[in-house]
């Protein structure tokens, strides 16, 4: 419920028993346990780092800043970082209130829908873009009447590369936002209504804060899931082109040293901003009102 | 007292449970409290006084006012929980100044009471206006239950509702912090409905009991009653009566009936509103009331039934020896420890048992 501090969880170091005392008879096998926990996370770890890192070590910084100068470069980053941007926010206004309505409220059929929730996570992510082209291209069920009636357009504009990014990137808010709701106390709530104060103001004063963490969480993987889609976008637009299609491109056309050029600027710019998300998110609330 | 609280055949029907034509009322400062074990619906009852469910049938009044179709926002209520539900977001002095007051009541019932809306005064009230800054979480329970309270007076509500405030709690803060909550409850003079299922939690702060069973009350009545003449086996249980026993009604003048137990003959009153006494009865008997004594003491007397009997087993409780005792039927005595130093299993004793100290129940 409220955010454990760092104190809290430090006693779980390697080597040191979570309860500070040695039990008889055994007095190495929690350190032996954690060692090898530790030794295989390591191997987790470097697996997830190394290829990275490679890759930002792998760049001669003239080849580097010639392409980081390229105009459709620099543009195709600020495209992606603007499309995860509103998706985020189209995945942040209509995906917590769902998550609150799955927390609170029992009904049937409620597992399925959550499970439909997940299917997107499930699905490779060019069969998705097939699904949304049927629905969102030309002649799409919503495509069509879309561009007759408000002139929306879902191909070769940011409206289709949003779309596309909140389809396969929506669950992780949804996902975050309920966990952190069905976290709050019930009865918080409660105690909120008979202090006078109504079911939206008990919201946003009490629930809302409290499952904030959560749900920052949730939105900052939903953008950062969004930065990096690469299949569904290329089905359903292509072009103007995202980051991600753009390196696809420079891959195929001029071969690896472009392409990774512009993967390590995309890099940078993703991790930086991920980092800076996660900061916001951890940072504890109340805290600031001591 | 403004209008007074009731509940009025309270009915409804939550999944599988049912709340059975509830009726009680609290009146003047009173603190009500409805007793019960696990899935009784005493929190129904109490989240449905608060608004939280819509009744199928019945009436809620508070302060007077009908407040069945009103929102719990609405019906200045202050509504207490298990660690008292502070809100951990928020330091002491938010958590109370976050109230707000919907309906003016006409006076302040307290003249120590300091403005509703002024939380700093309401913190010094309750002693803790140091820790206004604190988080809820770095609070003793103590320092809780005066912030809850703070909080709850802010809504500057017609009723307390408390659920089960104590449960988390170990005995000895649990003693505590239930006599500061009463002393606090009689210098607010705000009437309280508190639910808990531990009958001492109930004999400590209760005027009246409501004893709840299947979402029905089989008892209600002040808290010396229940625990003295408890209406059926149920509550004598509940209550913590020790000697429950079946008996047959063999002649019954006025108020006063005699009951065979096994081959023994006891005589009993029988309560007010007794109607023709049906046949199988059982009694409830406190093992404080049986007097235990040497044989030779007995000395006949028309207001007390003596039985014969011997020693089955000792238990020491602290202070208190447990005695088991064969007099025809099983029965549990209390002794003070230095009084029991002489018995043994199979010491002959009689037990003497006031007339009066037999609740006469139907079976």
């Amino acid at each position: 419920m409220t955010e454990k501090t760092p104190r809290a969880t430090a006693p779980m170091l390697p080597g040191a028993p979570a309860n500070g005392r040695r039990r008889g008879g055994a007095p190495s096998r929690p350190d032996r346990l954690y060692l090898l926990f530790w030794f295989f996370g390591s191997i987790l770890v470097a697996f997830l780092v190394v290829p990275l890192v490679a890759l930002a070590l792998s760049q001669s910084w003239p080849n580097f800043a010639a392409v980081a100068r390229m105009a459709d470069v620099d543009q195709a980053i600020a495209l992606s970082l603007e499309g995860a941007f509103l998706s985020a926010t189209l995945a942040a206004l209509a995906g917590v209130p769902l998550a609150y309505a799955l927390a609170r409220t029992a009904f049937p059929g409620k597992s399925l829908i959550a499970a439909l929730i997940d299917l997107p996570l499930a699905v490779p992510h060019t069969v998705a873009g097939i699904a949304l082209l049927m629905v969102f291209g030309r002649h799409g069920v919503f495509g069509e009447p879309l561009q007759t009636l408000v002139g929306l357009k879902f191909w070769g504009t940011i409206a289709g590369i949003v779309v596309a990014m909140l389809f396969v990137s929506a669950p992780y808010t949804v996902n975050a936002a309920r966990i952190g709701f069905e976290a709050v106390d019930p009865r918080l709530e409660k105690i909120a209504r008979t202090l006078g104060l109504g079911p939206w103001r008990t919201f946003l004063r009490i629930t809302l804060p409290l499952a904030r963490a959560s749900i920052m969480t949730g939105v900052t993987l939903t953008y950062a899931r969004s930065i990096s889609e690469f299949g569904a976008v290329v089905i359903l637009v292509y072009y103007p082109m995202t980051a991600p299609v753009l390196v696809y491109e420079l891959f195929l056309r001029f071969g690896l040293d472009q392409a990774s050029a512009a993967a390590v600027l995309l890099l940078a710019v993703s991790l930086a901003l991920f980092l800076i998300l996660r900061a916001l998110a951890r940072a504890a609330p109340g805290r600031a009102n001591r | 007292m403004s209008g007074g609280i009731a509940v009025q055949s309270l009915t409804l029907t939550l999944g599988g449970f049912r709340l059975d034509k509830l009726d009680f009322a609290v009146a003047g400062h009173e603190i009500v409290v409805i007793l019960g074990p696990n899935g009784a619906g005493k929190s129904v009852t109490l989240e449905t006084i608060a608004g939280f469910h819509r009744p199928d049938g019945g009436r809620v009044l508070i302060g007077g006012r009908d407040v069945t179709a009103l929102p719990p926002e609405r019906r200045n209520i202050g509504f207490v929980v298990q660690q008292f539900g502070l809100f951990p977001h928020l330091n002491v002095e938010r958590n109370v100044a976050i109230a707000r007051r919907k309906h003016r009541s006409p006076a302040a019932r307290t003249a120590a009471l300091p403005p509703a809306d002024d939380a700093a005064a309401l913190l010094a009230y309750f002693g803790v206006a140091r820790l206004a800054r604190r988080m809820p979480e770095d609070l003793s329970p103590g320092e809780k239950q005066r912030v809850a309270l703070a909080r709850a007076v802010a809504a500057a509500p017609d009723l307390f509702l408390f659920d089960e405030p104590f449960s988390a709690l170990d005995t000895q803060t649990r003693v505590e912090l239930r006599d500061e909550l009463l002393s606090y409850l009689r210098a607010l003079a705000i009437p309280a409905i508190f639910v808990t299922h531990d009958y001492t939690d109930a004999l400590t702060l209760a005027d009246r009991i409501v004893v709840l069973r299947d979402g029905a009350a089989v008892q209600i009545g002040p808290a010396t009653e229940i625990f003295h003449r408890p209406a059926n086996a149920f509550v004598a249980r509940f209550v913590g009566v020790e000697n429950v026993i079946d008996a047959s009604v063999v002649a019954a003048s006025g108020a006063m009936a005699t009951l065979a137990v096994g081959d023994q003959l006891l005589r009993a009153a029988l309560p007010p509103h007794w109607q023709g006494a049906p046949q199988r009865v059982r009694l409830g008997i406190r093992a404080e009331q049986v007097v235990v004594a040497p044989p030779a003491e007995a000395a006949p007397s028309p207001a007390v039934n003596r039985l014969t009997g011997r020693v089955t087993g000792l238990r020491t409780l602290g202070p208190l020896v447990k005695i088991e005792i064969d007099c025809g039927f099983a029965l549990q005595a209390y002794l003070l420890g230095p009084q029991a130093l002489n018995l043994a299993a199979g010491s002959a004793v009689t037990a003497a048992i006031a007339v009066d100290a037999i609740a006469v129940m139907p079976d």
